[in-house]
């Protein structure tokens, strides 16, 4: 079933942040959502989850930094125990295992709390949370920028390969298309609260249409970058 | 963790070292003569200069100070408090009687100041800056203002003169002890109220919160598994400050309302000078506060770990 959100838009005191935008997704493909900062990106990633979330679609997230997604008064355990009951599934210890011998995590103490692992650790246990229910769709922002770029290639890898034989569709927000080129088969520019082009990357890396695109593909060398 | 309790422990040695001597110290170095008033007290009348200089000796006053504070000390380390210099009777079994008047009072305020609080900072934070929350934090910034001696007796002159709906002095019923309790309880209740709303919102604003919200965890378990205790971390902190605030009360608050307890017992035992009865009250106290202490400290560490973390 494809992904789609029509007419999705955000005004926060008084200024438009995000214009009128509707989002298609197809069953099991990656999109990367790119743009400078302030552009949209993670506004329209929000929107756009609350909305599937309101449609009865199963929608994960995966925030920029492991802060941002855990507790750090709660143990390992409880967090997935809690995120296993908001989807009403039963406990299952083969599905976590599966899970975390995916994400490489298998073994860790699930009885310390978030800082007692580190944080590329934390945020494959985010990612490894956020794939519980099967998801239609996983909307992952920024989700390595906390990470450096070595570990956040090996992330990237090990969820690659956990997502190449599934239906789950894959929104990957970014301000680095060197990262988004070689994850995504398609590419959306955002400009002031607008996707200003949209494009398989292919296409776009090679001819890109809107001013935003230009620049984006002149400042990065891509190819050069390991993620 | 051994050397974490030990180390606790001997820190509780020290402060309540360094309160015995401070209150022994000022005690002995108060301006007046101290056997006079002993003398007084004993025997309700205007007496000789012999007899005062009797008094002085009884009570050991006309020793040196060290010789004075070690034999105080001494027999205070193997539990032994002394005897009333006005009575001779031992301090300890009066104390005692004393504690079983005051600790159900201490314990119905603290109950009182809980159960206000915590309705009171939940209501208020549902919308921060309405009109309920301005309310709660109007009602909490008086009721921290107003003293205990005033508010008891402005709830004497309300509930036990002009409607007669409850008694006001002593302790013959149960319910002699609505009036005390409620004095004490508004006072705990304005300071929890303001430091629970607090940590309420900040708690809210935790960043983490949004993410929990998209993974679908429900708002009710937000609040009860991560707000909660995001808030009661500095609740707890505070709690050893809202003991120090009640004993404060309790003391004034049985003045006020004519109960007997330890309030009272150490009024007419500094107004006699009675050395031993007075500092059994104060080491009493610090003892108190040093465990409670303890155990906060122990009770933090729980909700937060990283708090041990850091310090090791």
């Amino acid at each position: 079933m494809t992904i789609t959100a029509t007419g999705l838009c955000a005004i926060r005191s008084g200024r438009t942040i995000l214009h009128p935008t509707n989002v298609d997704i197809r069953p099991g493909e990656r999109v990367g959502l790119v743009g400078a900062s302030g552009s949209g990106k993670s506004t329209l990633g929000h929107a756009l989850i609350d909305r599937l979330r309101a449609q009865g679609q199963r929608v994960a997230h995966v925030p920029q930094s492991p802060d941002e997604a855990l507790d750090p008064l709660r143990s390992m355990a409880f967090h997935w125990r809690e995120a296993e009951h908001a989807l009403n599934l039963s406990p299952d210890p083969t599905r976590r295992q599966d899970l975390f011998a995916a994400l490489h995590i298998e073994g860790s103490d699930l009885n310390k709390r978030p800082w007692g692992w580190s944080r590329g650790m934390q945020q494959r246990f985010v990612i490894a949370m956020a794939l519980i229910g099967t998801p239609d769709l996983l909307v992952m922002d920024e989700p390595t920028s906390a990470l450096d770029s070595v570990v956040a290639a090996g992330t990237m890898d090990l969820l690659d390969a956990y997502l190449s034989d599934r239906k789950t569709a894959l929104l990957l927000i970014t301000h680095d298309l060197g990262l988004a080129a070689r994850r995504v088969n398609r590419l959306m520019v955002m400009e002031d609260g607008r996707i200003v082009e949209d494009a398989p990357t292919e296409q776009f890396l090679l001819a890109p249409v809107t001013q935003a695109a230009k620049s984006l593909c002149a400042h990065r060398n891509w190819l050069e970058l390991p993620c | 963790m051994i050397q974490l309790i030990a180390s606790l422990l001997l820190r509780a040695a020290v402060v309540l070292t360094g309160a015995a001597l401070a209150t022994f110290a000022l005690l002995w170095h108060a301006p007046g003569d101290p056997a006079l008033a002993i003398a007084i007290a004993r025997y309700q009348a205007v007496v000789p200069a012999e007899v005062v200089d009797q008094v002085r000796t009884e009570a050991g006053l006309d020793a040196h100070f060290w010789t004075a504070f070690q034999a105080w000390v001494g027999p205070l380390l193997v539990g032994d408090f002394g005897q009333s210099s006005v009575t001779g009777r031992n301090v300890w079994p009066e104390l005692v009687t004393m504690i079983s008047y005051t600790l159900p009072l201490a314990l119905a305020g603290l109950i009182i100041g809980l159960l206000t609080s915590v309705p009171l900072a939940y209501v208020a934070t549902r919308r921060p800056g309405g009109w309920l929350d301005r309310c709660a934090v109007a009602l909490a910034s008086i009721g921290a203002a107003i003293p205990a001696y005033w508010l008891g007796l402005l709830l004497i002159l309300l509930f036990a003169v002009q409607l007669g709906w409850l008694p006001a002095m002593g302790t013959r019923t149960p319910a002699h002890i609505i009036l005390p309790a409620l004095t004490l309880g508004l006072g705990v209740a304005a300071s929890l109220t303001r430091i629970l709303r607090s940590g309420i919102l900040e708690a809210r604003g935790q960043p983490f919160l949004p993410a929990f919200r998209r993974r679908g965890v429900a708002n009710r378990d937000i609040e009860r598994d991560h707000v909660a205790p995001h808030a009661a971390i500095p609740v707890v902190t505070v709690f050893g400050l809202e003991l120090a605030f009640l004993l404060e009360g309790v003391v004034m608050v049985e003045v006020i309302f004519a109960r007997p307890g330890l309030g009272s017992f150490l009024v007419s035992a500094i107004e006699a000078r009675d050395f031993p009865k007075v500092q059994a009250v104060v080491v009493l106290t610090a003892v108190l506060f040093v465990t409670v202490n303890l155990l906060i400290d122990l009770i933090y560490r729980a909700l937060d770990p990283r708090i041990g973390e850091r310090d090791a």
